[in-house]
């Protein structure tokens, strides 16, 4: 892991009218590592991705960027990707991969969508249109890639296939920032952990550091964690 | 890849998209179902292109905004509601590139549903009406193919312009249900919307009639109608002029082009 930040976001809020939806939060993403965003329903996890994307400007503070130059600076896989309708896996990749001179085959076979290549979209289980969104992330080898709950309402099976292309998308250099409910694999995937609660950061760190605050596996204790304000985890909360 | 690259792969995707779906076929066929059986009924192609434009006229105003309306109410709402907006903004294409390739595309659709068809029924008038009509004469008092030429080109150019209007509410709308209802509403806006506007002014004494042929030379309906009968119609009819300033007319469906082409570009960047 290296301790140049792709991305430094300072105290960043963004709120929709009388609602706050991320509170002060300061965060910097490595690269060559994957940063797990986890917290319940609402704790502003979408928010922060946007925000760290650009496709949300904050209310008050800044996300700056400071990875390499990069045709494409930002590969982002949205909650629920759908593809336009009436076109092959082989086109739809095509059609992004053309817009930053990529090979779509290449982006095809990191997925492991190459042997479908002739599918229709709209015929794509939803793990596969998963895999083909972080497919079209991977677009012009952009340093930092955002996912937004890439594995959701996927089975065990799928969910594990969509993280281990995950982890090898890391391993080739780039920042890559996920959010997701599915604990037990971000626990396995994530060099490191941000806890959101409210649209506050309550902690950051490795998951071995907060298993060892935890006092247990991660997965059991998160519930707690985050319902108990004075949780050993508020120790080490990071603002 | 540069700009002009993004539009031109966002256009080719639009019209590649258009090839395989079979419902703009079907409006095809209805528009021409509707221009031949009225310009038939009315007995327009046998007298040549001018009683032909005058028999299509009504059904022209109304058939162009419908299908523009139909080919782009989803055109962006769409895209915005599939997260492409969003994705696409991660790449190097400005978003208002991404709106220029698929109004291109939606209006290279439009003119193949509409003017296939008008341009069918200007060769049949050719194949039909008496041999005054192959005369190309730009003077008045004389039938000419020209004459329908031009009736072509206002029709495309009020559709271009109701496509605009129709990408600007599908932008706004965001989702294809809010799509729906104010393509509905824009619809009636565009055709009827603005005659009643004037009309109701005039009434209630907020207008002249004087003032009469410029306000309604503005609202794009009647700019359309205006320059059909300026360029066109009376054109074969030496005794009468136009009702509406034909130059004002043509600048107000500019710049109503101009103007719903680039609001919809900012608020797509700026949603």
């Amino acid at each position: 892991m290296t301790a140049e930040p792709y991305l430094s976001a300072s105290d960043v809020t963004r709120a929709y009218g009388d609602v706050t939806a991320l509170d002060s939060v300061t965060l910097d993403i490595p690269g060559s590592a994957v940063t797990g965003l986890i917290g319940p329903n609402g704790s502003g996890k979408t928010t922060l991705l946007e925000l760290l994307l650009g496709v949300e400007r904050p209310t008050l503070g800044t996300v700056e960027y400071g990875g390499p130059e990069a045709v494409r600076r930002f590969g982002y896989l949205p909650q629920r990707p759908t593809f336009r309708p009436g076109f092959t896996v082989a086109e739809t990749a095509a059609f992004y991969a053309g817009l930053v001179d990529d090979d779509p085959d290449r982006l095809l076979d990191a997925v492991g969508l190459g042997e479908v290549a002739d599918r229709p979209v709209s015929g794509l289980s939803g793990g596969m249109t998963r895999l083909l969104g972080i497919a079209q992330a991977l677009a012009g080898d952009p340093p930092v890639v955002v996912l937004d709950e890439p594995a959701s309402g996927l089975d065990p099976a799928m969910s594990e296939r969509v993280f281990a292309v995950v982890e090898s998308i890391a391993d080739e250099g780039r920042a890559v920032v996920l959010s997701s409910h599915a604990l037990p694999l971000v626990e396995q995937t994530a060099d490191r952990l941000v806890v959101l609660e409210s649209g506050r950061l309550r902690t950051t760190g490795s998951p071995d550091e907060l298993r060892e605050r935890a006092g247990g596996p991660l997965h059991e204790t998160f519930r707690s964690l985050l319902a108990d304000e004075t949780a050993v985890v508020a120790g080490g909360v990071d603002r | 890849m540069t700009t002009a690259d993004g539009v031109w792969r966002v256009f080719a995707r639009e019209v590649t998209a258009a090839r395989r779906t079979r419902s703009y076929l079907a409006l095809a066929v209805v528009s021409a179902v509707a221009v031949f059986g009225v310009a038939v009924a009315g007995g327009g192609p046998t007298g040549g292109y001018v009683p032909t434009v005058v028999d299509v006229l009504v059904v022209v105003e109304l058939l162009v905004p419908a299908v523009a309306f139909a080919v782009g109410y989803r055109a962006l709402a769409d895209p915005m509601a599939r997260g492409e907006l969003d994705i696409v903004e991660t790449y190097p294409l400005p978003t208002w590139a991404y709106v220029a390739g698929t109004y291109a595309g939606r209006a290279a659709v439009f003119t193949v549903v509409v003017g296939v068809p008008l341009a069918a029924l200007g060769v049949h008038v050719a194949t039909t009406a008496g041999p005054e009509t192959t005369v190309f004469a730009s003077h008045r008092g004389v039938d000419s193919p020209l004459l329908y030429l031009r009736f072509l080109a206002l029709a495309l150019l009020y559709g271009l312009v109701s496509l605009s209007f129709v990408f600007l509410l599908s932008v706004v709308a965001g989702a294809r249900g809010r799509a729906l209802v104010l393509a509905l509403a824009g619809l009636l806006v565009l055709t009827v919307g603005g005659d009643v506007a004037v009309f109701a002014a005039l009434d209630g004494g907020v207008l002249s009639d004087e003032s009469l042929a410029g306000v309604l030379a503005v609202t794009p309906a009647g700019a359309f109608r205006g320059l059909v009968f300026d360029q066109v119609l009376y054109v074969a009819v030496p005794t009468r002029s136009s009702f509406v300033p034909a130059g004002l007319a043509s600048a107000a469906l500019l710049c109503w082009w101009g103007a719903t082409l680039v609001g919809t570009a900012v608020v797509a960047t700026l949603r």
